[in-house]
């Protein structure tokens, strides 16, 4: 088999960098947050699982909140779409909710988390996870300005 | 923690694995990530992968080599010790670890793994099951597969 890069120029590289990166590739990333979902976490009020089981590439994924106690959100189960595309983790993955919430950082027609309005996306670092932005937002429902607010019918969809 | 220098033994084995290739795999570190490898494994002769180019990838961990470097397939292989997401059964790559081991014995591990399906151990149940209910079939499903997804086209 022949080389794909011309050994030289490879060899150059490796003697010529002095700053190389360490960070954990996309996909190798993707699989610990799978690996660790399926474990479950912490008490269980939040979890999240991949989509299709079939795409090497890990890119849709089923999060699921349950609602805060001592909120208009208790007892409710809230399903969300995170989609992490090639450049995740450097950028956020989207997040919208498929269960109706109302909730200031959500848009009321299509479900979207709305970054300018959640910090957690607006100020995205490449260590948050998934899993921070499930557990985020299910504090972001206990929040004053959330957990008092007027919800649509349980069972409903974006 | 992005700036440190790459080891030393990561350079040695780097090096290695270019001037002195195995015969059917090829590895190279991606341009961006040191500790990423773009591989290649060509699927050994009188198996039902003969014919196929099977794309890989592998990741150096910080913890490494205390640590087995972590390797799946991006090309869809049926086989009973590897998943739909190419992850991989291989007892090296977990318990059987050790340091005094190199990419380049992971790599040579993995092709024989194509030589060798070991359905007792498997990680596709639906596939081990088929591997042990009907082998010839299965061989069938593997030859079918290598030529829709691993031909190299």
């Amino acid at each position: 088999m022949s080389l794909p890069v011309s050994m030289s120029v490879v060899l150059d590289t490796i003697m010529c960098q002095t700053l190389t990166s360490r960070i954990i590739p996309r996909n190798f990333r993707l699989l610990e947050e799978l690996e660790r979902g399926e474990k479950g976490i912490g008490d269980g009020t939040v979890s999240y699982g991949m989509d299709d089981g079939d795409d090497i590439y890990m890119r849709s994924w089923t999060g699921t909140i349950i609602g805060p106690h001592n909120t208009v959100h208790e007892g409710r189960i809230y399903q969300l779409k995170l989609f992490c595309d090639k450049d995740y983790p450097e950028k956020p993955p989207s997040v919208r909710f498929h269960s109706r919430i109302n909730m200031t950082c959500v848009n009321h027609e299509t479900g979207v988390v709305e970054p300018k309005k959640f910090g957690l996306l607006a100020n995205w670092q490449r260590e948050y996870s998934m899993e921070d932005i499930l557990t985020q937002l299910k504090k972001e429902m206990a929040s004053p300005h959330n957990r008092k607010l007027v919800q649509p019918p349980e069972g409903t969809y974006f | 923690m992005a700036n440190s220098n790459l080891p030393r033994r990561i350079i040695k084995e780097t090096q290695r694995l270019l001037s002195e290739p195995t015969p059917g795999i090829s590895a190279s570190p991606s341009e961006d990530n040191m500790r990423y490898f773009n591989v290649m494994i060509l699927g050994p002769t009188q198996t039902p992968y003969e014919g196929g180019v099977f794309k890989l990838e592998l990741f150096l961990p910080e913890e490494y080599p205390m640590a087995a470097p972590k390797v799946r397939f991006l090309t869809k292989i049926y086989h009973p010790n590897i998943d739909k997401l190419g992850r991989i059964c291989l007892d090296i790559l977990k318990d059987k670890w050790s340091p005094a081991l190199k990419i380049s014995t992971v790599l040579l591990s993995i092709q024989a793994l194509l030589s060798a399906p070991n359905p007792d151990d498997p990680l596709s149940e639906n596939i081990a099951k088929h591997w042990k209910s009907n082998e010839a079939e299965a061989v069938e499903t593997a030859k079918e597969w290598t030529r829709l997804y691993a031909s190299g086209a």
